[in-house]
């Protein structure tokens, strides 16, 4: 919810009241003014249509509301009434007629006009993956699995250097044609590429996700993509064609010693 | 800071003063920066520029083998970019200024996030390369770079002849298309292939695409490779006019590259005869192309980066003009996408190019000799690849875009330059592309000065593949070969997926539902002022009668 909007809509329907606003006005401006609160007052923006569907409810209730007494019903149509009668309005009467319909007329133009757009499939950027899967005639877990590198971390920091360097070297031979030096889905052949590459410096995408995961990603790439992640249109090779299954591990290091992040912890279950 | 850093300070400063105060100081020392501000500097560079200018930066980093154009070797001292003259080091902020732009279509990336200290703390650690740094005699002078006097068509009228008269048409070719003579045998002084800057792609240009760029870098030359500096053999007023003239020869707007190719309908019937003309009214679509590095046999560094595309149809079929860019046009040998690569070449980076590998001798594009170095002719023709899916597809999935997949297959109109005439494959991926015998598509291919206009046609309703009907989106993606640079199979440049609309014939017009919503609406309104009026002068007519009755309200 956005307080400040609901407080500015409040503020400026008390100063109606109190400048006793006339009724037409008073009635225009609730409507205006729930449109702008369902548009613009919560954070979370509210489809169009569903908006459409309340602003057809607040129609009906502000025209129950105008109708209902005889002195709401002269106090809002009267003006209209003198407006397309009487002969000093006339000229303006006369402008307006045309204008509606000509303002209609263009609408038409620009709804008829839009430039042709390709059609647009949205796809699942992180799909969920399988729970195993078989790379070079191994069976990896990705549900249970570890990087099998990371303990080294801990146990043998020098051994877990040559790993994370050794990662680094695979990266610069092969990935940072697209995900870039710094890591930023920014390489020289990312503006070639539809979906664009992987940002991995954007702060959120490493921890988001087990080492697993991005084994099972590089492993077996757009092919391996389920069908909601649109295989047929990512450039992202099935590494475990080209790569020894430790360079893949180790590359997997690489990313996150370069962005001095950490994978996101397995989850235990508290018995 | 330690008491004796505060000395050694304190010393170089005497020293300094005492060079200034006994006119010993006749020329000034390359900037290097501070010991600290190079070490701060050292730790940038291991992690963000060692992995291809190497730990020692002698340009062998982990990147170098599958990167072209090669790393910067900084030991050599030898810089491209700068504001200084031939042969000279640069300057300091020609050094930040590579560093925070890049270069354009090479591994070297631009580096916006770096902030102004860390870029300067760079520049100032690969000073400590190269010894030329330290040579006080060696300090880098800008070169005097007047500024720039309108470009006029006489200019560029006057560029065209200086272009043509002082030898850049050997390398970059008459129009600018990067196919000169000698295009195909130039390598650096490191002996790594370089290729010419194309320049009618100015969004391409190393050091940078704006007309001061252009200028400085036909002054300066770029030390190392085979672009010479015309400091001293031109006056600045017909640099100006070739800067003039290589400018006028791109899109001031960058490449512009869309995701969609409009197909118009035409009257007359397609004539293959008539070439790119039957083109005229199809809007140019540019799409970007990459290295084939998804699937074994990559390509790291294809020469074409991009490839225009026009389509139109008359009441039979369908054609496409498809036009890229090549250094040579390779029509010997053959081409196929199915010719395998070797492992060990892809294992090797980049392939040798047709460069003459028996000969030795320094190939110097503008040495006086009668006979151009020609490069020997290549193993592989150049070919072009136009990809369909096999059915139109219903909803989002496509075949997999590299040739297909065992399960939804491409149409591949392949066009082996070494022949007369396209034939057609059938992918079911990239390991498994087969010819199809039942294809009826027809082209005619034409090169000229660097550039490959391929035009396919294809019935609308053909025997395979999938039909066109106006108002129907299409994928499409595309594939080039060039043969000098050794590609076939799945060594090339290619797309991703975009779209091919069949716009129809008939464009409904927006003047009927105008018109008619128009009138609908004052129809209405006159409909609800007239029964206004109407209610009110009966209303009016029943209070002079005094019948009193009460009124209903209006509106109700």
């Amino acid at each position: 919810m956005n307080i400040t909007v609901l407080l500015a809509l409040i503020a400026v329907l008390v100063a109606l009241r109190f400048m006793k606003a006339h009724l037409l006005l008073w009635a225009g401006a609730w409507w205006v003014g729930i449109y702008v609160l369902l548009r613009f007052g919560f954070r979370v923006p509210i489809p169009a249509s569903v908006i459409s569907i309340y602003m057809g409810i607040v129609t009906l209730a502000i025209l129950a509301y105008l109708s209902s007494s005889d002195e709401r019903r002269e106090e809002v149509f009267g003006p209209l009434v003198r407006f397309m009668t009487e002969r000093r309005h006339t000229p303006f009467l006369a402008v307006t007629v045309l204008a509606i319909p000509a303002l209609a007329a263009a609408n038409v133009y620009v709804q008829m006009n839009v430039a042709i757009e390709p059609p647009f499939f949205p796809r699942t950027i992180h799909p969920a993956s399988p729970t195993e899967i078989t790379v070079q005639d191994q069976r990896i877990s990705i549900d249970s699995g570890d990087n099998p590198y990371r303990a080294l971390e801990q146990s043998n920091p020098d051994e877990f250097r040559k790993h994370v360097e050794n990662g680094r070297r695979v990266y610069y031979q092969n990935c940072f044609f697209c995900h870039g030096d710094n890591l930023g889905g920014n390489g020289m052949y990312a503006h070639a590429l539809n979906p664009i590459p992987t940002n991995f410096a954007d702060g959120t995408t490493l921890p988001s996700f087990r080492e697993t995961f991005f084994f099972w990603r590089v492993s077996k790439g757009g092919p391996g993509m389920p069908e909601e992640g649109a295989p047929w249109d990512t450039a992202m090779p099935a590494w475990e064609k080209m790569l020894k299954e430790e360079e893949m591990w180790d590359v997997i290091l690489f990313l996150y010693d370069f962005m001095g992040q950490r994978p996101r912890a397995r989850e235990e279950v508290h018995q | 800071m330690t008491t004796r850093q505060i000395a050694r300070g304190l010393t170089l400063a005497w020293l300094a003063v005492l060079c200034v105060g006994t006119g010993l100081a006749r020329a000034q020392s390359p900037d290097i920066g501070t010991e600290a501000q190079r070490e701060a500097g050292k730790v940038l560079y291991m992690k963000l520029c060692s992995q291809c200018h190497g730990e020692k930066g002698d340009g062998a980093g982990y990147a170098t083998p599958n990167v072209l154009p090669k790393p910067r070797d900084f030991t050599s001292g030898k810089f491209k970019v700068r504001t200084t003259g031939s042969g000279a080091l640069p300057t300091h902020q020609d050094l930040v200024n590579i560093i925070r732009k890049g270069m354009p279509y090479t591994s070297m990336p631009s580096w916006p996030g770096l902030s102004e200290e860390e870029v300067s703390n760079l520049a100032y650690f690969i000073t400590t390369f190269s010894a030329d740094f330290s040579n006080p005699e060696a300090a880098p002078k800008p070169i005097d770079l007047p500024s720039a006097p309108a470009s006029t068509p006489e200019s560029i009228e006057t560029g065209k002849k200086l272009y043509e008269e002082n030898g850049c048409i050997k390398c970059h070719g008459t129009l600018g298309r990067a196919d000169g003579p000698s295009a195909l045998t130039l390598k650096d002084e490191a002996g790594n292939p370089i290729r010419p800057a194309n320049l009618t792609h100015s969004w391409t240009f190393r050091g940078g695409s704006s007309r001061e760029d252009i200028f400085r870098t036909m002054s300066t030359g770029f030390n190392g490779t085979p672009m010479p500096s015309y400091l001293e053999a031109l006056p600045p007023e017909q640099r100006w006019a070739i800067t003039d003239f290589i400018a006028s020869l791109s899109d001031t707007n960058g490449p512009g590259y869309t995701n969609l190719i409009v197909a118009r309908p035409v009257q007359d019937p397609i004539d293959l005869a008539k070439g790119a003309e039957s083109f005229a009214s199809a809007p140019v679509a540019r799409f970007p192309l990459l290295g084939q590095i998804t699937e074994p046999g990559r390509s790291f560094h294809p020469p074409a980066t991009s490839v225009t595309v026009q389509a139109i149809y008359d009441a039979e079929s369908i054609a496409l003009l498809v036009k890229w860019h090549d250094m040579r046009a390779d029509k010997t040998g053959k081409n196929s996408p199915s010719l395998p690569i070797p492992p060990e070449e892809e294992a090797g980076g980049e392939a040798p190019s047709a460069a003459p590998a028996a000969s030795e001798t320094e190939a110097d594009p503008f040495a006086d000799t009668t006979e151009d170095t020609v490069a020997p002719p290549a193993e592989f023709s150049d070919a072009v690849a136009v990809q369909f899916p096999v059915a139109v597809p219903a909803g989002a999935r496509k075949p997999y875009f590299i040739f297909g997949d065992s399960q939804s297959s491409v149409d591949l109109w392949f066009f082996d330059l070494a022949r007369n005439e396209p034939l057609q494959f059938i992918g079911r991926g990239s390991g498994d592309v087969a010819v199809n015998d039942a294809g009826d598509v027809t082209g005619v291919a034409s090169y000229s000065d660097g550039e490959w206009s391929v035009i396919f046609r294809r019935p609308l309703r053909a025997s395979s593949g999938a039909p066109f009907t106006p108002g129907q989106f299409m994928p499409i993606a595309l594939s080039a070969w060039d043969g000098s640079a050794r590609e076939r199979g799945n060594k090339r440049a290619l797309s991703v997926w975009y779209s091919l609309y069949m716009e129809p014939e008939t464009v409904p017009s927006a003047a009927g539902p105008m018109i008619r919503t128009a009138l609908i609406i004052f129809g209405l309104e006159l409909a609800i002022i007239g029964w206004v009026r109407s209610r009110l002068r009966s209303q009016a007519r029943n209070e002079i009668r005094g019948e009193g009755r009460p009124q209903p309200a209006m509106g109700s």
